[in-house]
């Protein structure tokens, strides 16, 4: 059960590592877009939506909303 | 020690209706800060005010990365890690109190530009502005489950509050994702 329980902990830990590697990643990105191609917004806009659904999905749990009372926390 | 009278299936479902009621306040916000966003571009479209854009970069990486500190700080207390959810915590309320310091201390005051003085720099200190605000909040709300936290209010179980903050939280990062590039990146520099 204890065993169960750090498992479930440690992979929403890993989660979080990696949203926030991807979000590194992609900020970093959007901030060459943005410096080097002037005016070039269309790509800015999709990084900023990955991002916030990143975010919404991973970090806020949105589905948790979803899944009503009876969901626990992962 | 706390007295507990609700039923865990009592508190869980009180917690779900919290949790709509929550999210009711946060999309409701984000029509404010749509709003915002929109009058940024029917005001100064495919131009920009002249920032420093490598200061927008690392108050960007500060929020990013409260926001993981943040996420694994409720993680932490889901799964009744105290000191791992007071870390966390901690370190969240320092990165948000570095994020105003970079836009509020740094930015509006080395900006060559004043509030009033043409309809871009009133969009850019009211984005911002009321940006720093959701954050001063965040910030306070962090505070209060921190302190609560240390008086081991919450459970593994029983933690709403922290949940809250952290979604509130992670909200005002969802709305720096668009406002950063809207002011910092998009467009050319006005004349």
């Amino acid at each position: 059960m204890e065993e169960k329980t750090n498992n479930r902990k440690a992979e929403a830990y890993r989660v979080g590592l990696v949203v926030l590697i991807l979000l590194a990643t992609m900020t970093i990105g959007e901030y060459f877009i943005g410096s080097i191609a002037v005016g070039w917004s269309a790509p800015l806009w999709g990084i900023a939506i990955l991002k916030a659904w990143l975010i919404i999905r991973d970090y806020m749990h949105f589905p948790r909303l979803l899944a009503g009372e009876e969901e626990s926390h992962s | 020690m706390t007295v507990q009278t609700d039923s865990l299936s009592e508190y869980r479902y009180k917690s779900a209706t919290n949790r709509l009621g929550l999210w009711l306040f946060i999309i409701s916000d984000a029509f404010l800060f749509g709003g915002l966003l929109v009058s940024r571009f029917y005001l100064f479209g495919g131009t920009r005010p002249e920032l420093l854009q490598p200061l927008g970069l690392v108050v960007t990486a500060i929020l990013l990365v409260s926001s993981f500190f943040m996420n694994r700080a409720e993680t932490a207390m889901a799964h009744g890690d105290q000191a791992t959810f007071l870390r966390g915590t901690l370190i969240t309320l320092v990165l948000g109190v570095l994020f105003l310091i970079g836009v509020v201390g740094v930015e509006w005051q080395i900006a060559p530009f004043t509030a009033g003085e043409n309809a871009m720099s009133s969009m850019f200190f009211t984005m911002t502005g009321f940006h720093a605000f959701h954050v001063l909040t965040g910030v306070i709300f962090l505070f209060i489950v921190y302190r609560n936290g240390r008086k081991g209010l919450y459970t593994a179980e029983r933690h709403f509050p922290v949940e809250a903050a952290a979604v509130y939280w992670h909200f005002v990062d969802v709305v720096w994702v668009f406002f950063y590039p809207a002011l910092y990146l998009m467009g050319v520099v006005a004349g």
